[in-house]
């Protein structure tokens, strides 16, 4: 996949420029910002937006727009690393699954079955009633959202590309299986991998936030986007633009990610490219 | 045997085993989370007699495995015990007959909604590929997978109910009382859950549709003379509908995750609300209990869908 294509694909562009804007908006933003995430206002308390305030304020008279950036950094660091780490066992699992088959095939796709069967935010749902709620929990209910997806896809992909020259090639050059998971395999399958991560770390952003809403994820003071949610809920008839705006966010930045997997996916995957 | 009927008994069979490991597994997780069932009914100031005459009642002092054992062989009569704490003391088999058709009723209602949005804006835009018209559709496609449905939610209550007051914004009339009001009360719920659903099946057919479109037997079609809706609905929308219901099957899942939050948005008596409450009373019964009916519709709606998907494609069977 070269850059120059990237660039020409307006897909992939366009969610590139949206997903890096966002990313630094989340990291240098609030050093920018006047305002502290947690600096109560209370003669200020829940202000339309304005130039001071873009996005107006909460109920404590804090700036809801670096409140969001900060809760942004918060999410997507919670997202990242519960799907960082269903990649790193889904990954190996399809992987070794999908090379060897037998006996440990049968054994990994039955429990990816089971998570399957399992309503995503059920399962997480399920999950913080069994560890209890807090930031780390929800990243290890979005890690069991996502194994199962991860471990699929690479096991699938794995058993197509198993038997090609190359991969037979490292065999007769005597490399372990490792070796060969890793650095032969893994690389020819790593586009449709990619695609899924994108998609996950926005759909583990939904998580996060859909458990913070309903008040059994991320536990305030910590400003999660959805903890930022619940609260303007509360007080949404009376002044609607803290989640309204706060909702904005969320969704321009998954658009992002949204449209940069399907970049990514129309680029690695030249028969769909024709069709558009 | 025929070889449709193994097909149909095998993926029984195995959505069996998946039922059963599910509900060891949510079994062994809720016994392991912290927190004694006891000490959350009666408090933690409660004596070691009363804890144990709690345990004994709820049959908690038997062995590990006779529980399960016992829980399982009441799963099978839909008997789920008793609430612990969200509805203490009630029959959770009748707490979940009450809210299961709310639950069922907005899934389905959602669905509806989803495959008419999609198939309308799928169809249009792949006969008109590269149109605006296209572009439109699928840039409201992306733009629907990236709202969370939640907050989707109450952006219609903001507009649809507040703004312009056509609907409630709050609280769902049952099917069994009233049918007309439940389509009523029910629109904002289930078009929140539907618009991120409408999204992925409009993309889904889509696709399926520009692959088929180009495919040669519609050209032999279109050299025999056949009209174009002919071959649009013989050729071409048929062979496009297995991967649209495969993935509308797939989105069950999501659905059903999105039904715990809306339902608790809309205050609609539901399962979801349901497990969201007794998750706040820590109500493990009631939680495991719902956690085991999840499981099982998404089990059963796959296995239709299954079966549907072999019935319009036999080479599956075989």
């Amino acid at each position: 996949m070269k850059l120059k294509h990237f660039l020409h694909n307006r897909t992939a562009l366009a969610g590139l420029t949206i997903t890096t804007l966002f990313l630094l908006a989340v990291f240098f933003g609030p050093m920018l910002s006047k305002w502290s995430s947690n600096q109560h206002d209370f003669m200020n308390a829940l202000q339309p937006p304005s130039w001071a305030h873009p996005f107006g304020t909460d109920s404590l008279g804090r700036d809801v727009i670096t409140r969001v950036l900060e809760g942004a950094r918060i999410s997507l660091l919670i997202s990242v690393s519960g799907v960082f780490a269903a990649m790193v066992f889904g990954i190996t699992a399809g992987l070794y699954s999908g090379f060897h088959g037998g006996w440990m095939d049968v054994i990994v796709m039955r429990v990816v079955d089971l998570l399957f069967a399992f309503p995503a935010f059920v399962l997480a749902l399920f999950l913080m009633v069994a560890l209890g709620y807090g930031v780390t929990n929800v990243a290890l209910a979005i890690m069991l959202v996502y194994l199962p997806i991860f471990a699929r896809i690479t096991r699938n992909m794995t058993e197509t590309v198993r038997n090609d020259a190359y991969v037979q090639a490292a065999q007769v050059m005597g490399q372990g299986t490792p070796r060969i998971l890793f650095r032969e395999i893994l690389p020819n399958i790593s586009a449709p991998i990619l695609v899924q991560a994108t998609i996950a770390v926005a759909f583990g952003i939904v998580i996060e936030s859909g458990l913070s809403f309903i008040g059994l994820g991320v536990q305030p003071p910590t400003p999660s986007l959805g903890v930022i949610m619940a609260d303007g809920q509360e007080y949404f008839r009376r002044s609607p633009w803290v989640l309204t705006l706060s909702g904005l966010s969320v969704t321009v930045a998954l658009l992002g990610l949204n449209l940069l997997g399907d970049g990514i996916r129309d680029l690695s995957d030249p028969r769909l490219k024709v069709r558009e | 045997m025929p070889s449709s009927l193994k097909y149909f008994l095998t993926r029984l069979s195995g959505s069996l085993v998946t039922m059963l490991v599910g509900t060891i597994v949510v079994f062994l997780v809720m016994k392991a989370a912290p927190g004694d069932p006891a000490l959350i009914v009666l408090g933690d100031y409660a004596t070691d007699e009363t804890v144990a005459a709690f345990n004994r009642k709820h049959g908690l002092d038997a062995p590990l495995m006779a529980q399960y054992l016992d829980w399982l062989g009441g799963l099978v009569r839909f008997d789920f015990g008793q609430s612990l704490s969200v509805s203490a003391g009630e029959n959770i088999g009748d707490l979940l007959l009450y809210r299961l058709p709310n639950t069922i009723f907005v899934g389905v209602y959602a669905i509806l909604i989803a495959v008419t949005l999609s198939l309308v804006l799928g169809t249009l835009a792949a006969l008109n590929r590269g149109t605006t018209v296209d572009t439109s559709a699928t840039s409201l496609a992306v733009l629907g997978v990236s709202m969370p449905d939640f907050w989707f939610g109450y952006m219609l209550i903001l507009g649809l109910s507040i703004g312009l007051g056509w609907f409630p914004s709050y609280g769902f009339t049952p099917p069994s009382d009233s049918l007309a009001g439940a389509f009523y009360s029910g629109f904002l719920p289930a078009l929140a859950i539907a618009a991120p659903m409408a999204a992925v099946f409009t993309r889904t057919l889509r696709t399926a549709l520009i692959e088929n479109l180009d495919r040669e037997h519609v050209m032999v079609a279109k050299a025999m003379g056949h009209s174009g809706r002919f071959r649009f609905l013989h050729h071409v929308f048929r062979n496009s509908l297995i991967p649209y219901i495969t993935v509308v099957g797939l989105q069950i899942r999501y659905l059903l995750g999105g039904v715990v939050i809306i339902e608790r948005i809309f205050g609609i008596n539901g399962v979801g609300s349901l497990m969201v409450e007794a998750a706040f009373a820590r109500d493990f019964f009631v939680v495991q209990a719902c956690a085991v009916v999840f499981l099982g519709i998404v089990l059963a709606v796959n296995y239709v869908v299954d079966l549907i998907c072999a019935m319009l494609d036999p080479r599956r069977v075989r």
